[in-house]
């Protein structure tokens, strides 16, 4: 605070000045004033110094008047003002002190809310609480209540506790920590001779972190020297420990609901990743949803997709000779070789049947072809590695059909099942069972074959027209053999004019151009079991002529 | 040349507030003005051309936007430094007060040694 000067009260920009000066000169007083120093401020310096009276704040002298009896006068009328001006800076000054602190609290409030997490919090309150009232350490206690033990979060300068003996000695800060009050201790000798708190602190302060009643721990100061904390510290530091508990208190709690929102969505993913292998995403995806526990009773999609099936020939036969742990291995190696290959061409499994496969390819029925020609290839493989465990090769039947079908979930509210609905599906399985019938590998229907944009690419053989049993229309099936050696596609494609024209007049009911045209083939190529079983029919149709209704469809059988 | 600073708030204890903490200036020689309102302001600052006008944003009849604006772009004094002062929470203010041509501002409350700092370093007497 500025000092009080005779100098300030007397200068021309003092508003009580001209009232001083026309009170000298109605008294007709005979004076001058002088500053502490002797220095003249008003009058002469030749008066007469008959008189002297000084003029005092609070036991100090701060100048004087001299002069004739009228100086006593002016002396009482300056010490009045002085005393009125430093009042004025006193209260000033105090309001200052004041505003400093409450200026302070809204620096602290704005820093707290800058803060996230109850160490940064805890580490901000002792840090601004070791700034604000002068201490060598200090540090912040916390009751932790899932682990039911105090934590110090924070500490500040120097240490405050000796750190092995405070284990040893917790009940301190226990008392401190759960005391829920705000308190100076000044007599501290005997925790001193204890070794608890360092030899040199001498005094301590701290305060009770606490909501509503709830007490969390305690703000602890302490101070080195022969210092002693005063009431205004203990406001303030009160003031401050207020303001972090509830800081420290949502911090808490929102890590609290961080964590729980953490374990939530950690269990989520588990049950979505379990769920992923047992439903597809894409099937999901398909039903305009993210995640599985979205799809709800009643949701289906329509859309038009290449269904295929696959089917191990003679897997009866093959199953009988191995133990069921050993089936089980089998058609899980068995799966495991097929259902990357699904998925890498975008199909995905719709359900695993045993040895059989149903897989729906959304997108093309290009990659649905790719995808089973694949398929073929690795069982050609895994054959080679059978071989070498001298088990006997399998043989597997690939069909596949393209339409309209319905994914929806079906069930009742407490089991929910992912169901097709499609005549294609039916219609890919009987494709499928044909394999056998004509002895190829892969059958296509020839609905597929329309959506393949490059046929080209593939080796293709018409092989007529099949009928669904109960059914009306009829539906032309194509085997693709790309999937063949290499010596098996050069012949037939070699011989395809040969097969072609077999075909046409096998389908005309030509039965001898039909055999004459097939045995060209298996003359060439004695391994083509598909024209050497139409041969097998044109001979059998030549001598014992065909049934009344013959028109060279193949119905299909119920599955 | 003597120096002056106006204090311009409605309210009398931020003007004693602040006062007091410039007190120390006195010193130098540095003389104080206040203001209760926008345009007893105005017209103080025509009449005295202080170096520096601390100058609250919320106030009756004028206000401390619109007196900026009037100092600076219409009187064109623009050698009178003029800080705005505005609440906390009203930071928003921030961008008229560029806009009216304030030289700085500053939030309430505020922070004693950063108004006296700021006033010596206007006046030179840092």
């Amino acid at each position: 605070m500025a000092r009080v000067t005779l100098k300030n009260i007397l200068s021309k920009k003092s508003n009580v000045s001209p009232l001083v000066l026309s009170f000298i000169e109605q008294m007709n007083a005979h004076i001058s004033v002088e500053d502490e120093n002797g220095i003249l401020l008003c009058g002469n310096t030749d008066i007469l110094a008959a008189n002297k009276h000084p003029i005092n704040i609070n036991d100090e002298t701060i100048g004087w008047v001299k002069g004739d009896e009228k100086s006593i006068h002016v002396a009482y009328l300056l010490t009045l003002l002085a005393q009125r001006e430093f009042e004025r800076k006193t209260l000033g000054s105090e309001v200052l002190v004041l505003y400093q602190e409450v200026n302070m609290v809204f620096d602290f409030s704005d820093k707290l809310a800058q803060a996230i997490g109850p160490v940064a919090i805890s580490q901000l309150a002792v840090d601004e609480a070791m700034r604000l009232i002068h201490s060598d350490s200090g540090l912040v206690v916390l009751w932790d209540e899932a682990s039911m033990q105090l934590q110090i979060p924070a500490t500040a300068g120097a240490p405050l506790f000796d750190q092995e003996k405070i284990t040893s000695h917790a009940d301190l800060l226990l008392r401190i920590g759960l005391s829920g009050q705000s308190e100076i201790m000044s007599d501290l000798s005997s925790l001193r001779d204890e070794g608890i708190i360092g030899p040199d602190v001498h005094s301590l302060i701290y305060s009770a972190l606490k909501v509503k009643h709830r007490i969390m721990g305690a703000i602890i100061l302490a101070g080195n020297k022969q210092m002693q904390y005063a009431a205004s510290d203990l406001k303030f530091l009160t003031t401050l420990a207020l303001q972090s508990s509830s800081a420290i208190e949502s911090a808490l709690l929102h890590e609290k609901n961080l964590k729980e929102a953490r374990e939530r969505e950690e269990a989520m993913r588990r049950v979505y990743e379990i769920t992923a292998k047992f439903v597809p995403y894409e099937f999901i995806g398909s039903l305009g949803h993210n995640i599985i526990t979205d799809v709800k009773l009643g949701d289906q999609v329509e859309k038009v997709v290449t269904v295929l099936f696959t089917d191990i020939r003679d897997y009866t036969s093959i199953s009988e000779q191995m133990t069921p742990e050993e089936n089980f291995r089998f058609v899980n190696a068995y799966n495991e070789r097929m259902g990357p290959i699904i998925r890498k061409y975008d199909g995905f499994i719709n359900q695993y049947l045993g040895d059989a496969i149903m897989a729906l390819f959304p997108e093309s029925a290009e990659s649905t072809l790719s995808a089973a020609i694949e398929m073929q290839q690795n069982i050609h493989e895994f054959n080679i590695s059978r071989k070498v465990k001298q088990l006997p090769p399998i043989k597997m039947g690939i069909g596949m059909h393209t339409g309209p079908l319905i994914m929806g979930i079906t069930g009742d509210k407490d089991r929910l099942d992912a169901t097709t609905i499609s005549d294609a599906v039916n219609t890919a399985s009987r494709i499928e069972s044909l394999t056998k019938y004509y002895k190829v590998r892969i059958l296509l229907s020839e609905i597929t074959l329309q959506q393949i944009q490059h046929p080209e690419i593939f080796h293709l053989r018409y092989l007529g027209k099949v009928q669904v049993k109960g059914k009306q229309s009829s539906i032309g099936i194509h085997e693709c053999f790309s999937s063949d050696s290499e010596d098996q596609i050069i012949k037939k494609e070699k011989t395809l004019p040969a097969f072609n024209e077999g075909m046409y007049h096998y389908l005309n009911k030509s039965f001898q151009n039909a055999v004459k045209a097939f045995e060209a083939i298996t003359a060439i190529n004695p391994a083509d079991l598909t024209t050497q079983f139409f041969l097998d029919n044109s001979r059998h149709f030549l001598k014992n002529g065909t049934p009344d209704n013959w028109s060279g469809v193949v119905e299909m059988a119920n599955k | 040349m003597e120096q002056k600073i106006l204090i311009v708030d409605d309210e009398p204890h931020i003007r004693m507030l602040i006062e007091q903490t410039l007190e120390e200036l006195e010193d130098d020689g540095v003389e104080f003005l206040t203001a209760e309102n926008g345009e007893i302001a105005l017209q103080i600052i025509q009449k005295e051309k202080p170096q520096l006008v601390f100058l609250d944003v919320m106030m009756p009849k004028m206000n401390g936007m619109e007196v900026c604006r009037k100092v600076k772009k219409e009187l064109q004094l623009t050698d009178v430094f003029i800080v705005l002062l505005t609440a906390k929470g009203q930071e928003l203010d921030r961008q008229k007060g560029n806009e009216v041509g304030a030289d700085i501002y500053m939030t309430k409350p505020f922070d004693p040694e950063a108004i006296l700092s700021k006033a010596k370093q206007v006046l030179g007497l840092q």
